[in-house]
C-alpha cells in the first residue's frame, strides 16, 4: 500500500520536503540572498528599483524611543497596515482601516488605544515576530482595499496570489481566500483556502482547504473555482522579474490585487511552502524538470519566460 | 552533486571497518564485546574471635597469571589491621588486632576472570631436594617403587602415581614388605605427604596447592591437592580420588608451596566459608582490565584509560549521535513532527536520571503551566528577552519544588530535576505556545507528542548497554554513525507523512 502511494506521488511528479530542501532550495537559493527577501523593507526598495509595484511605505520604525517620529508619521493617516520587517506567517500584522477620537478602529472592528498600538510596535522592534527572534523594525504601509473580484469567495481579510518561481518562470499558481477559520488572514495553515490558478488562462480550479479537497467557501457557499483573475499577464511579469531582482532561483512570491493600484508585490518567500501542490492538484517536481530541460532562448527575459510558462503549463 | 557526499560516506565506512579490523585482528579484540566473559565473585567470610583478646589471621588470596585476572579486589577488616604480603608465589593477607569473644567479621571480595585459552606459559620448574623429614631408608624405598615408572613419559608417569593413592600399582605389584612400608609411610606423613615423595622419587616436579574448586557453591573447608610438573603445565592430582586432571581451569588455588591457605595464630579461633558464585555484569571489567594491562598505542588511547567516573560520561555521550540520526531519520523518512533537533536528545539524556515516566509526566507538567502561564503574559505584552527569563525563572521555581517535594516524600526522581535541561523547557514552552497560536491547538499537541515519542526512542537506545559497550570499546563507530547520518542528509525522496499528505494530487489522475 505504501508503495503503491509512493508510486502515485512519483507519478504525479510531487515535490516532497526533502527534495525541496535539497535539490532546489540549497542548490538555488544561495544564504546569502536570503536577507533581500527575509526583510520586507530591503524587499520593497529593491521591488522599487525594478519597477515591480509595492504597497506604499508610510514609516519605518526601528527605534524603540521613535514615538515622535511615529505620531508624525500617522498624522492624518487612518488606514494602514503595520507590518513586522522580518515577520512570517502574517503575524504581527495589524491592519487599521479607521481613526476615532478613541483610538484606531482595526480590519475585524476592534479597537486599539494609540497607547496598545505603540505596545505592538515596539513589540515587532523587540523581535517577538521576527524569524530568528532578532530586533527587528516595524513598518507602517499604506492599507490594501483589495479588488471585488474575489469578494464572493472570500471572508474579510485580503486574499492573495502566490506564484511559484523556479530560475525566473512561473511554475504554479494560487490563491488564498480567507475564512471565518482563517480569522481574515491568507494563510493556509491557519484555515484559509487555496485555490490553483490555471497558469496560462488566470483562472481558479480546484480548492484545498486543510488539506482536504472543497469545491465551494465554507462561509460564502459560492464555488471557488471559475474565477477569472484580473491583470494575471502583469502578475506573472512581476512574479517573473523577481528573479533578475533577487538571484534567487526557487522563490514563493505573495502578490495582492489593490482595487486602485492593482497588483502588488507583498513579499517573496525563499521557503515557499509545497501546499500548492494540493490546491493545484498537480505535482511541482514534473514542471521543474520541465524548465530544466527547456531551451535556454526561454530564460533571455520575463516576457519570455512568462510565455513560455503560459504556453508549457496549462 | 551527490557524489561528493556518497565518496565522504564510503571513506568514513571504510575507516571504521579498517580500525575495527585493526583491533579484532592483531590486538585480539573480541568480535562480539557484549558476550560475557567466564567471571567468579570470589568472597571469603571470616569471623574471628579469640579469648586471649588478640588475634592474627593469614588467608591466601588468589593470584594473578595471563589465564586468570583479579579484579575488583574489596576487603573490610572490621576492627582489625591489614597487611598484604607475598610468601614466594603467594598473595597473603594478614589481619591482626585486638578481638573479643564476640569476634569481627573479615569480609574479602574479588571478581576473577578466567581465560581458558590463555594458559600460563611458566618456566619449568626445578627439581628441589628431598626434604629433610623424609629419612634416608624411606627415600630409599621411595626410590625403588618409583623405579616401575622409568620408562613412560611424564604425563603418564604422573597418572600412575596418581593411581597409587588409591591403592593401585598395576603390575606387577611391589613387594608385599615394600607395600607395607609404603603403607606405614603414609600414615606417618600423609596421603598429600607421600604422593609428593613418590613424584620426586620419580623425578618429577612437584608442590602442594591449597584452595577451592572453581566451581558455584559455598566451603567451609580448603581442599588441598598436589600439583606436578608433566613438561608443559601443572597437572593437578587429587589425593582422595587418585586422580590426575589437566585442566587448571577447574581449581582455584591460594596457597603454593606447601604454605597454609589459612593460618591463624595469637590464641584465635574462626569460622571461615569461601564462596564462589558466576558473574555477570563484568563485561565492562572484562575489556578494563585487559586494555588497562596492554601497552599497545590504540590500547593505550582507549577509553578504558579514563578515570572511572569520567568514563561513565563517555559511555552516554558516544550514542548521542545514534541518538540524533535516529532524530533525523523519524524527521526527514517518516515526517515526525519534533521541536527541533537536539530538545528530544537532551530530554533523553535527562530522562536518565529522573527515569522515564517521571521525566515525561514532569516535562508535561511544566510544559502545561508554563503554556498557561505564558498565555496570561501575552496579555501584559512584555519584551521578548524578560519575556523569556519570566518563563524561565518559572521553570527553575518549578524544579525548585518538585526537588522539596521530592525530598519531603522520599522520592529521588523529583530531586534529579534539576537535570532536565531547563534551557530547552523554557523555549519548548515558547514554541508551543507560537505553534499554538499559528496552527492550532491541534499541531502544538501533535508536535508535542512526536517530541516526547522521539525522545522515548532515543533514551532507548543511549540506555542500551550492549550498545553502550560496543561504542566504548570500538569508537571508531561513530565514524560509521556519521556516514548514514552524511547518507540521511542526501536523501531526497518523499516523507512518509507526505504520502499521507498529497494523497489527493495524483489520487484522481
Amino acid at each position: 500500500m505504501i508503495f503503491e502511494s509512493l508510486r502515485r506521488l512519483n507519478r504525479a511528479g510531487v515535490l516532497g520536503m526533502n527534495g525541496r530542501n535539497a535539490d532546489y532550495i540549497m542548490r538555488y537559493n544561495p544564504r546569502s540572498l536570503f536577507p533581500l527577501v527575509d526583510d520586507k523593507v530591503l524587499t520593497k526598495k529593491l521591488a522599487e528599483s525594478f519597477q515591480i509595484p509595492t504597497p506604499a511605505i508610510y514609516y519605518v520604525v526601528d527605534r524603540n524611543g521613535d514615538v515622535a517620529g511615529l505620531r508624525e508619521a500617522l498624522r492624518g493617516v487612518c488606514e494602514f497596515a503595520v507590518k513586522p520587517a522580518r515577520g512570517s506567517g502574517g503575524s504581527g500584522i495589524v491592519l487599521i482601516r479607521d481613526c476615532t477620537e478613541k483610538g484606531y478602529v482595526t480590519q475585524s472592528g476592534e479597537m486599539i488605544s494609540p497607547q496598545n498600538l505603540f505596545y505592538h510596535i515596539s513589540d515587532i522592534l523587540s523581535g517577538i515576530y521576527s524569524l530568528s527572534g532578532l530586533e527587528d523594525r516595524a513598518i507602517l504601509e499604506a492599507l490594501i482595499h483589495p479588488d471585488p473580484v474575489f469578494d464572493a469567495v472570500s471572508y474579510q481579510g485580503v486574499p492573495d496570489v502566490r506564484i511559484v518561481v523556479y530560475r525566473g518562470v512561473p511554475v504554479m499558481a494560487m490563491v488564498r481566500l480567507p475564512t471565518k477559520a482563517s480569522d481574515g488572514k491568507a494563510n493556509l495553515h491557519r484555515g484559509a483556502i487555496g485555490a490553483g490558478i490555471e497558469l496560462s488562462q488566470g483562472t481558479t480550479i480546484t480548492a484545498v482547504h486543510r488539506s482536504m479537497v472543497v469545491s465551494n467557501h465554507p462561509d460564502t457557499g459560492n464555488p471557488v473555482s471559475g474565477v477569472q483573475v484580473p491583470y494575471w499577464e502583469k502578475m506573472l511579469w512581476m512574479a517573473a522579474r523577481s528573479f533578475e531582482m533577487t538571484g534567487l532561483g526557487y522563490t514563493g512570491v505573495d502578490l495582492v490585487i489593490d482595487r486602485d493600484r492593482g497588483p502588488l508585490l507583498l513579499e517573496l518567500n525563499a521557503r515557499p511552502g509545497l501546499a500548492i501542490q494540493l490546491a493545484n492538484r498537480k505535482g511541482l517536481k514534473e514542471r521543474l524538470e520541465k524548465i530544466d530541460q527547456a531551451p535556454p532562448e526561454v530564460f533571455a527575459c520575463p516576457e519570455t519566460r512568462v510565455e513560455w510558462a503560459r504556453k508549457t503549463f496549462d | 552533486m551527490k557524489r561528493p557526499a556518497l565518496w565522504l560516506a564510503l571513506f568514513l565506512f571504510l575507516l571504521t571497518a579498517a580500525l575495527l579490523l585493526y583491533r579484532i585482528v592483531w590486538l585480539e579484540y573480541p568480535v562480539f564485546p557484549t558476550a560475557p566473559g567466564k567471571a567468579w565473585q570470589l568472597t571469603i567470610n571470616a569471623r574471628v574471635f579469640s579469648e586471649a583478646g588478640e588475634a592474627r589471621v593469614l588467608l591466601g588470596l588468589p593470584t594473578e597469571n595471563p589465564g586468570r585476572m583479579v579484579v575488583e579486589e574489596r576487603i573490610s577488616s572490621g576492627a582489625l589491621t591489614l597487611g598484604l604480603a607475598r610468601e614466594g608465589s603467594n598473595r597473603i593477607g594478614i589481619w591482626s588486632g585486638p578481638v573479643g569473644l564476640e569476634g569481627d567479621e573479615i569480609v574479602y571480595r574479588a571478581t576473577i576472570l578466567i581465560r581458558p585459552r590463555k594458559a600460563p606459559p611458566e618456566q619449568p620448574p626445578g627439581i628441589a631436594p628431598y626434604p629433610d623429614r623424609f629419612t634416608r631408608e624411606e627415600i630409599i624405598l621411595a626410590e625403588r617403587l618409583a623405579g616401575r615408572w622409568k620408562g613412560l613419559p611424564p604425563s603418564e608417569r604422573i597418572r600412575a602415581i596418581a593411581a597409587t593413592a588409591r591403592g593401585e600399582w598395576k603390575n606387577p605389584p611391589p613387594e608385599m614388605k615394600d607395600l607395607a612400608a609404603w603403607k606405614d609411610l603414609g600414615r606417618t606423613h600423609g596421603r598429600e605427604e607421600s604422593l609428593l615423595l613418590l613424584l620426586r622419587a620419580a623425578n618429577l616436579p612437584a608442590r602442594l596447592v591449597e584452595g577451592i574448586p572453581l566451581a558455584e557453591g559455598i566451603q567451609n573447608q580448603l581442599l588441598s591437592w598436589v600439583e606436578s610438573w608433566n613438561g608443559k603445565n601443572w597437572d593437578i592430582i587429587l589425593p582422595e580420588r587418585g586422580e590426575a586432571v589437566s585442566d587448571p581451569a577447574t581449581y582455584l588455588p591460594l596457597s603454593i608451596g606447601g604454605i597454609p591457605a589459612l593460618r591463624i595464630s595469637g590464641g584465635g579461633r574462626s569460622d571461615i566459608r569461601w564462596s564462589l558464585s558466576r558473574q555477570i555484569v563484568s563485561r565492562w571489567s572484562l575489556h578494563w582490565e585487559r586494555i588497562r594491562r596492554s601497552t599497545r598505542f590504540l590500547d593505550r588511547w582507549s577509553l578504558f584509560q579514563l578515570p572511572p567516573e569520567f568514563q561513565r560520561t563517555f559511555r552516554i555521550l558516544l550514542l548521542v549521535p545514534i541518538g540524533t540520526l535516529i532524530i533525523g531519520f523519524l524527521r526527514n523518512m517518516i515526517g515526525f513532527p519534533t521541536f527541533g533537533i537536539f530538545m528530544p536528545v537532551l530530554m533523553a539524556l535527562a530522562f536518565r536520571s529522573t527515569g522515564l515516566a517521571y521525566g515525561l509526566g514532569i516535562f508535561a507538567g511544566i510544559l502545561l503551566l508554563g503554556y498557561a502561564v505564558r498565555l496570561g503574559l501575552d496579555k501584559l505584552r512584555l519584551l521578548l528577552v524578560p519575556r523569556m527569563s519570566v518563563i524561565l525563572t518559572l521553570v527553575i521555581a518549578c524544579f525548585t519544588l518538585l526537588a522539596l517535594t521530592g525530598n519531603k516524600f522520599g522520592l529521588r526522581e523529583f530531586m534529579a530535576v534539576g537535570l532536565l535541561p531547563f534551557v530547552i523547557l523554557t523555549m519548548v514552552i515558547e514554541r508551543f505556545f507560537v505553534l499554538v497560536e499559528e496552527a492550532g491547538i491541534r499541531a502544538g499537541l501533535r508536535t508535542a507528542a512526536g517530541s516526547a515519542a522521539v525522545s522515548i526512542i532515543a533514551y532507548g537506545i543511549i540506555s542500551w548497554e550492549p550498545l553502550q559497550l560496543t561504542f566504548f570499546v570500538y569508537p571508531e563507530l561513530l565514524a560509521a554513525v556519521a556516514a548514514v547520518q552524511i547518507l540521511l542528509g542526501r536523501y531526497t525522496g518523499y516523507r512518509l507523512s507526505e504520502l499521507f499528505r498529497f494523497r489527493a494530487v495524483g489520487g484522481s489522475s
